[in-house]
């Protein structure tokens, strides 16, 4: 790294795959934007007949819109076959077809909390999941529930971009919306990246293990699967619950460089296309830009530190004199990846709300670790596949409101009044956050259900950071986990718990932006008139940044004071 | 140049919606939430067939036939047609005579889970360094061991390391095969794998894919009698 050129060379294919995908964004922001007004898209002629078929063997008719009440009912119900579908699919998979000898049901909590993580796209896994799931179980529940809940996350954010747009108090169909986001979106999208990660080397067969002597001599076993169809939804559809325990640190969920930066890819297309796709819906291109700026600003500074975090030599190995130090620290990090490399997927992955891992996090810096639970306090930068978006959208919405009684302009957005409901509802969706992550916490603690050591500071401020960051990660339906040796989290009280966190979570501000929407779609649109905040600006930009900086300090700072700021001021 | 005057933004409320035609009324003695049921269940059944099953069905199809050697695991086989081990997968490899891997903490399988990594700034951190660092002390020879030889990767499974960690452990590996510095040297060196188009990805070897090489030209070697390295297992 000392060559000042090969420092920049290292960060040339990073920075390839980070431009490529901004510069499709605008395309595949629009189709998306098409997918959720209902106008036709490309390859109208298959996706439409499709649709036809599939609204017929739903029962649903197509051009029923629904009110806001009706929505909701379809929304969840839709969700609760699906939650209760895997509970049960899990506790009898080993008398269900594609079962493995070896593997037992399981038991009803972890089920619950299985069941809960995938559902709510959060994909946080208290199990090794080639020990404990069988195949049948990967692919008719977990794997559905990675399509479906996408699926429902894109549908939300159409019903929720609706709101700006109608006059006559329906948000759409729920059943509609889901069904085009899958088959237009996640669907096509997934195929395609499942054949890419096949020419990139995943493992893709229905044998599950594979057997053979060492060069040594001893048995080895190694787990295989549908790798590379389950890895592309899992990234695409921000779930991030790896087939295989060791999730994208494992060599067959990616291999090699390459796959790394198309996994990136993957991962980072939804989420960044989104502004777009709202820009698209709304019918005011202009609107993507202060969001997608926004968005970056937050997520290079995460990049940044946990590069930052990394590259100093870790201090509390510098006394060991036989030891040569990497010019990264390198537990936890794969020899197959740069640490740009590694620190791109993470980043992308963690404030994508994916939840995958190509490096420990455990093992990560403590400005590190700040940096990855920033992301999942802000949920929108740019936050998983279509929540994202609506968490972003719903700050605007306050920031609007208040800047706009700042400077004495209406607080109204695209012609639309932010009145009382609205702020009341967005309000409770940010606040919902620290409490579903500061409540379990301090329960766990007080309760008993875990103990920090008290070994030293540096162990026990990880500790304390490793709980934080686990009900963090679940409230923020993120999945990615830290881990710590003096914890188990498999335990009852973290599966219940955990369950609850998730489901909260996940449907609490997603009924809000169902509401949200529903205050607005009754309204009838004004003009923009001279009091209209110019929202098409840079210096809206730039205060929407300082405004989400600012109140998720106010929110989480006392906790990272606690632990990862603790760990830092006690050197290192 | 004439000067084109910016088109209006169209009001939003002009916008056709094409669901938006009908009211929301749905017909007399019908309730929504039976229609819903229904619904959500077909979408559930529909979603396990194709997405669940014909999608990672179609595409093993696809890779059985393109990619047959990846799609089953990159397995690599000895000189008899055995397979020893999947490129990918680091397999424990700790004879004196081979090159060896990152240590694994759950056994290099990953049926036992992903390793639980220490924090950063943990005390304990400085203990299990030196533990890892204590099987390979007796063999660097005029030289420290690199770090990444006594971390823990994140997946426990690491098949890599980097050129530098790989060829501090000649010395040993000539102490127990009595093959030469420069041939280890070499052979090290011919298996450096650069970043692919110069770019992509660091230096690393496949220690695996080395040790493969090894073993087998050490078998030779012994059948023609000029060299004495393979102790056997």
């Amino acid at each position: 790294m000392s060559n000042p050129l090969a420092l920049v060379g290292s960060y040339l294919d990073v920075a390839i795959v980070f431009g490529l995908v901004l510069a499709a964004a605008p395309s595949i922001g629009n189709f998306m934007g098409r997918v959720f007004t209902n106008r036709p898209t490309f390859g109208e002629g298959v996706f439409g007949p499709v649709e036809r078929g599939i609204y017929r063997l739903l029962g649903v008719n197509p051009r029923h819109s629904m009110r806001v009440r009706e929505y909701i009912s379809a929304f969840l119900l839709s969700n609760a076959a699906l939650i209760i579908w895997i509970f049960l699919l899990l506790q009898l998979q080993n008398k269900l077809p594609l079962a493995a000898p070896n593997i037992p049901p399981m038991s009803w909590d972890l089920a619950l909390h299985t069941s809960a993580s995938f559902s709510t796209n959060t994909d946080f896994t208290h199990f090794v999941t080639e020990s404990q799931v069988t195949e049948g179980g990967l692919l008719l529940g977990l794997q559905v529930a990675m399509f479906l809940s996408a699926g429902a996350g894109l549908a939300i954010l159409a019903a929720f971009i609706r709101g700006f747009v109608r006059k006559d108090g329906t948000i759409g169909n729920y059943f509609v919306d889901i069904t085009r986001c899958v088959v237009r979106i996640l669907a096509p999208l997934s195929v395609l990246g499942a054949l890419i990660l096949v020419l990139l080397g995943l493992p893709q067969t229905f044998a599950t293990s594979l057997q053979f002597h060492t060069l040594l001599g001893p048995v080895q076993t190694i787990p295989l699967g549908p790798v590379a169809s389950w890895q592309s939804i899992m990234l695409l559809g921000s779930n991030g619950g790896g087939i295989f325990g060791a999730n994208s640190t494992h060599p067959f969920e990616n291999p090699s460089a390459l796959s790394n930066l198309f996994e990136i890819g993957l991962m980072m297309l939804i989420p960044f296309s989104s502004p777009f796709a709202f820009a698209s819906a709304v019918r005011r291109k202009g609107e993507a830009f202060p969001y997608l700026g926004t968005i970056l600003i937050v997520f290079f500074i995460a990049v940044a530190l946990l590069i930052i975090g990394q590259v100093a030599s870790n201090p509390e190995l510098s006394p060991i004199a036989a030891l040569s130090q990497n010019s990264f620290y390198s537990a936890g990090q794969e020899t197959r990846f740069t640490l740009p490399e590694g620190a791109l997927f993470q980043t992308v992955s963690v404030y994508g709300n994916v939840g995958a891992n190509n490096m420990a996090i455990g093992a990560l810096s403590p400005i590190g670790q700040m940096a990855m639970l920033f992301g999942m306090f802000t949920q929108s930068t740019p936050g998983g596949v279509g929540t994202g978006m609506g968490y972003l959208l719903t700050n605007a919405l306050i920031a609007i409101f208040v800047g706009g009684l700042m400077v004495g302009r209406t607080p109204e957005y695209l012609g639309k009044k932010i009145g009382k409901q609205q702020i009341g509802w967005a309000a409770s969706l940010l606040l919902i956050h620290p409490v579903l992550i500061f409540g379990p916490l301090v329960a766990t603690l007080l309760g008993g259900f875990a103990a920090l050591p008290t070994t030293g500071v540096g162990a026990s401020a990880h500790t304390f950071t490793s709980i934080l960051y686990e009900f963090t990660s679940e409230a923020a339906n993120n999945g990615s986990a830290m881990g710590s040796v003096y914890v188990n989290d498999t335990t009852l009280w973290f599966n219940v718990v955990g369950a609850v966190v998730m489901l909260v979570g996940r449907f609490m501000p997603m009924v809000a932006m169902l509401m949200i929407s529903h205050h607005f779609s009754v309204q009838t649109p004004l003009p923009p008139g001279p009091g209209t905040l110019k929202t098409q600006s840079f210096t809206f930009m730039i205060y929407l940044t300082l405004f989400l900086i600012i109140l998720t300090a106010l929110l989480f700072l006392p906790a990272l004071a606690l632990g990862p700021l603790t760990q830092i001021g006690a050197g290192g | 140049m004439t000067a084109r005057s910016p088109r209006p933004p169209r009001p939003l409320d002009t916008i056709p919606d094409e669901t938006a035609t009908e009211r929301p009324t749905a017909p007399a003695g019908h309730h929504p939430i039976l229609g819903h049921v229904r619904a959500s269940i077909v979408l559930l059944i529909l979603t396990m067939v194709l997405l669940g099953l014909a999608y990672p069905g179609a595409l093993t199809v696809f890779a059985q036939e393109v990619t047959p050697w990846t799609a089953n695991g990159s397995l690599l086989y000895n000189s008899t047609g055995a397979a020893v081990g999947s490129e990918l997968i680091a397999q424990n490899l700790s004879a004196p005579w081979l090159f060896w891997e990152r240590p694994s903490p759950v056994d290099y399988n990953s049926f036992n889970g992903s390793p639980t990594l220490l924090g950063y700034s943990d005390p304990a951190l400085y203990n299990e360094t030196e533990g890892y660092l204590q099987e390979y002390g007796p063999y660097a020879v005029n030289a420290t061991v690199p770090e990444i030889l006594v971390t823990v990767s994140g997946s426990g499974l690491d098949p890599d390391l980097t050129p530098g960690a790989t060829l501090v452990q000649i010395p040993r590996i000539a102490n127990a095969t009595g093959l030469s510095l420069p041939v280890l040297n070499a052979l090290v060196n011919k298996f450096i794998t650069a970043p692919l188009y110069g770019f992509i990805g660091p230096y690393y070897v496949n220690v695996l894919l080395l040790d493969l090489y090894l073993v087998h030209n050490c078998e030779n070697a012994q059948h023609q009698g000029v060299g004495t390295c393979i102790t056997g297992s």
